[in-house]
């Protein structure tokens, strides 16, 4: 029954630090271990490089690999069990597929040169943190100046209206008067 | 074998997965989604493979 052959779609996430160093190596270095336990490699080519959706072993970021391979079970069990004890690769997944489409078997094995995937650095944690946090400290720091404004503009406008009422208040005092003295005059 | 109007879910495809997720990462019900049972099974295994291999969050 694993001596059927099979072909499968398999994704390799390959560590930055070792992509880095060179990715036709680390892509070669997949291959032949690939090769080595049988398995046809009808494609391998970079599928992206990109951040993690969450983090896996301390790394954030990972290149992506994409193949098409033929070969039987048990030889996917191999190469697998070898793929995550040594080299660059750390995480795969293989999926059984029925054929392999035209477009993919023709892009094979491209060459590309080294300098054609730039990788971003991976920030530290705690440079990480305040990457995200600093904005909102920025925005916290203006609300809290706003809010600071917004009491200075509120005190005026009470100290405004104070002043306002005291001199409404004296206003109604000399009309008292004013009257008080008309009516007195009378 | 696939009818011609089933559709098929790619796990690298991920714009079109998160569609049929909430904002927490959980898959939406067949009866939010509209899809058959067979489509639902599929897009759960592409949705599972896409966080197999980090590329969505199992959790929000």
């Amino acid at each position: 029954m694993t001596d059927h052959n099979h072909k499968y779609q398999a994704m390799f996430l390959l560590d930055n630090e070792e992509v880095r160093q060179g990715f036709n190596a680390a892509r070669d270095w997949v291959r032949t271990t690939l090769e080595k336990h049988g398995l046809q490699v009808h494609v391998l080519r970079l599928w992206g490089e990109r951040q993690l959706a969450y983090p896996i072993g301390g790394r954030r970021r990972a290149t992506y690999v994409l193949g098409w391979l033929e070969g039987s079970g048990d030889a996917v069990n191999n190469a697998r069990r070898e793929l995550y004890l040594l080299g660059p690769v750390f995480r795969c997944m293989f999926l059984e597929q029925g054929e392999i489409p035209a477009e993919e078997m023709s892009q094979g094995i491209p060459e590309m040169a080294d300098a054609d995937l730039v990788i971003p650095e991976e920030l530290d944690d705690d440079l990480a943190e305040e990457m995200r946090e600093g904005p909102e400290q920025e925005e916290e720091a203006s609300s809290e100046e706003s809010a600071e404004e917004g009491k200075e503009e509120e005190g005026k406008e009470k100290s405004s209206e104070e002043g306002e009422a005291k001199a409404d208040s004296e206003e109604d005092k000399k009309e008292t008067a004013t009257t008080g003295g008309t009516s007195n005059g009378n | 074998m696939a009818t011609k109007n089933s559709r098929q879910f790619d796990y690298k495809d991920i714009e079109s997965l998160q569609v049929y997720l909430t904002g927490q990462g959980k898959l939406l019900s067949a009866k939010r989604t509209g899809l058959s049972a067979r489509e639902q099974r599929r897009l759960k295994r592409a949705v599972k493979y896409a966080r197999f291999l980090a590329l969505i969050p199992y959790t929000g």
